[in-house]
């Protein structure tokens, strides 16, 4: 099994003609907008201008996290070490500070780190071809256990922000800059992921490694880059993180875990069915943030939001079977 | 595949295994003479018991080449279920079969959805495990349950002995030697492997494969709760994040198993359990802090992936079939 995401049926639609019904392509889309009303609905200051910058801030942090990510999915790989690189990431820069070092020397080497745990994992899994799921609970297992050490198992404190801080805490408008910083990336790898050859390697490489090898293209060397990218912008954000919280803190990895995968699959149901994309992680982790703050207003507790946020993840996979089932007639045989 | 010389499969590989375990316990005896203490092998025994029993679930659902994430999560629901039932003053029997049934229940919504409606394996665990562990708070509203855990018995299952082995020991060997006759001396056990193997072929050859997938999730669900009972008796109480450190050292035990013995098996996954639980106790008796386990856990895990690598192996041999002598190649590589 190196298709660790689509499923073969899943797989087996794209050969068709796409013809994604409105619904099935939007919905994730129209389930925002729906959200957004009944949370404003309910409680005005949902739409508050600072609640406003501050959504839009987690929102920011964690799409360049999972940018990465998504292509890595959308590739037909899995990454489940992203969040320790990102924790690995923030406490070495923590760490470094801590030690008198500056932000510049901080920031870069907190995110060679993340470059090389992305190495590590596009070694194993593109040279060595292991089974990415393996390799990345182990590798992410190391970098959780290597930040947890930086900081003697707990955090560290960073007494000045430093420049980071205070560009992230910048607004303009009810807009951060970093959120508008974000969108222009996400545009970029739009333009990358639809209009570029890059993006239609990786959508092929899910769908057949050897074809995309037998058509000249290194699936090897774009399967490197996917995970040096994405070990580059875990880090990224472990450093960034590392601005805004004013400190380090090893155990930041597994809030974001679930988060950044429902993300991930839930875009990868909008938009291009079954296959995970930028616009539709956007949309995604939109949908996440504003749950979020929406049911604290209302007083939900943390695992009622995990709860939910599960079943959208059902959900989501329900209408992307759904849509697969509705065009194809039925491969009744086994799977 | 007609080498003419290959790392031998069967024997060879038990008895590499075996080498390895006298040296990394010699290393730990030198290192610390404790080590071979009595006190110290009944621990080892005792925290091998519940990972391995999650180990045993998951080895089902590798061997149908499925992935379960989910276990982990389900395994905090069912603690909490059980804690909630045996502080209402329930028998502890009537506990432990709700918590089964609840781990029975979530492995079997994973297979009906993975196997007949041909759900994505990982993404579904994925979400249903954070179902599980957010439902884990549902009864308590997160605290702590230790109500009536040392009226009701649940204590005993920790404490209990057999032939001076603790009892969890001795249940997990019983219930490998189960699974390894039903797995490899069975056509049941033929079947899953089939199933993983190649489905299509299976199902033409009138194995019911959606049938047997389901049922590794199902295997996989009550394991974890099994697993995560023994935990409950060794703390006491039922917190709500019991089951999570189960995930790792089960896919470690896994495929660690599968590295060290070539291919996912019963046994394969009881001695990687036993080796990684030995490492990992060898290293705590060194005073080594608890944040470095799990990083020794996935190190382990990833040597062994690595240097147990079918093509490293492939490699090794073809080294080893140019230095034979020329006279005993008798037949050509395929």
């Amino acid at each position: 099994m190196t298709d660790a995401i689509a499923h073969p049926s899943v797989a087996r639609l794209d050969t068709q003609k796409p013809k994604n019904g409105l619904v099935s392509r939007y919905w994730l889309l129209a389930t925002l907008v729906f959200m957004v009303a009944v949370f404003a609905f309910l409680r005005p200051q949902l739409v508050d201008s600072s609640n406003i910058a501050t959504i839009l801030r987690s929102s920011a942090m964690t799409a360049i996290m999972i940018l990465g990510l998504t292509w890595v999915i959308a590739a037909g790989k899995i990454d489940v070490s992203f969040m320790h690189v990102a924790a690995l990431g923030n406490m070495t820069t923590a760490y470094l500070l801590a030690g008198g070092h500056g932000w510049l020397v901080a920031g870069l080497v907190g995110v060679s780190v993340g470059a090389v745990a992305g190495l590590f994992n596009g070694l194993l899994v593109a040279v060595m071809r292991l089974q990415p799921l393996i390799v990345t609970i182990a590798t992410g297992g190391i970098c959780a256990s290597i930040a947890a050490a930086l900081g003697k198992g707990t955090s560290i404190r960073i007494a000045d922000p430093g420049p980071l801080g205070d560009l992230i805490f910048t607004n303009i408008g009810p807009v951060p800059v970093i959120a508008i910083a974000v969108a222009g990336l996400y545009a970029l790898s739009w333009y990358a992921q639809e209009k570029l050859t890059f993006g239609h390697y990786i959508f092929a490489t899910a769908q057949s490694e050897a074809a995309v090898d037998q058509a000249g293209v290194s699936v090897r060397n774009l399967l490197m880059l996917l995970f040096v990218f994405s070990g580059v912008m875990s880090a990224l954000t472990g450093v960034l993180l590392a601005a805004s919280l004013s400190s380090g803190q090893p155990m930041i990895g597994s809030s974001y875990f679930i988060d950044g995968l429902t993300a991930v699959l839930l875009g990868g149901m909008m938009l291009r069915i079954g296959k995970p994309n930028v616009l539709g992680t956007t949309t995604a982790i939109l949908i996440l943030a504003v749950l979020v703050s929406g049911s604290a207003l209302l007083g939900w507790a943390d695992y009622q939001r995990q709860i939910i946020k599960g079943i959208l993840l059902l959900i989501g996979v329900t209408v992307a079977m759904r849509a697969v089932n509705g065009r194809q007639s039925q491969h009744a045989e086994a799977s | 595949m007609t080498r003419t010389f290959t790392l031998p499969a069967g024997s060879g590989r038990f008895l590499a295994f075996l080498l390895l375990v006298v040296l990394v316990a010699t290393a730990f005896t030198l290192a610390e003479p404790r080590f071979l203490s009595t006190q110290n092998m009944s621990a080892v025994t005792r925290h091998m018991a519940a990972n391995g029993l999650a180990a045993l679930g998951l080895t089902f659902v590798v061997i149908v080449r499925k992935f379960d994430l989910s276990f982990a999560g389900t395994a905090c629901f069912a603690a909490m279920t059980i804690g909630y039932l045996i502080a209402l003053g329930q028998p502890l029997w009537i506990a432990i079969l709700a918590g089964i049934v609840v781990g029975a229940a979530i492995g079997a919504f994973n297979g009906v959805v993975i196997s007949y409606f041909r759900f994505p394996d990982i993404v579904t665990t994925i979400a249903t495990g954070s179902i599980a562990a957010g439902l884990a708070f549902v009864y308590s509203n997160g605290r702590t349950i230790f109500q009536n855990f040392m009226s009701s018995g649940i204590l005993d299952l920790n404490d209990a002995r057999v032939f001076g082995y603790s009892l969890s020991f001795v249940f997990l060997l019983g219930l490998y030697a189960a699974a390894w006759f039903f797995m490899h001396r069975t056509r049941y056990g033929a079947s899953f492997y089939a199933t993983g193997e190649n489905p299509v072929a299976a199902y033409y050859s009138g194995v019911p494969t959606r049938l047997y997938t389901m049922l590794a999730f199902v295997a996989c669900g009550i394991t974890c709760v099994l697993a995560v009972l023994l935990i409950l008796a060794e703390s006491g109480t039922a917190d709500t994040n019991e089951g999570a450190n189960l995930l790792m050292p089960a896919y470690a035990g896994v495929f660690l198993g599968t590295a060290l013995m070539g291919r996912t098996s019963v046994m394969a996954t009881l001695a990687g359990t036993f080796l990684i639980t030995m490492l990992l106790d060898g290293f705590s008796l060194l005073g080594i802090p608890f944040y470095y386990s799990d990083g020794v856990v996935s190190a382990i895990l990833l040597a062994g992936v690595v240097f147990f690598d079918a093509r490293l192996r492939e490699f090794l041999s073809d080294i080893g079939s140019f230095l034979q002598p020329a006279s005993a190649k008798k037949e050509k590589r395929s």
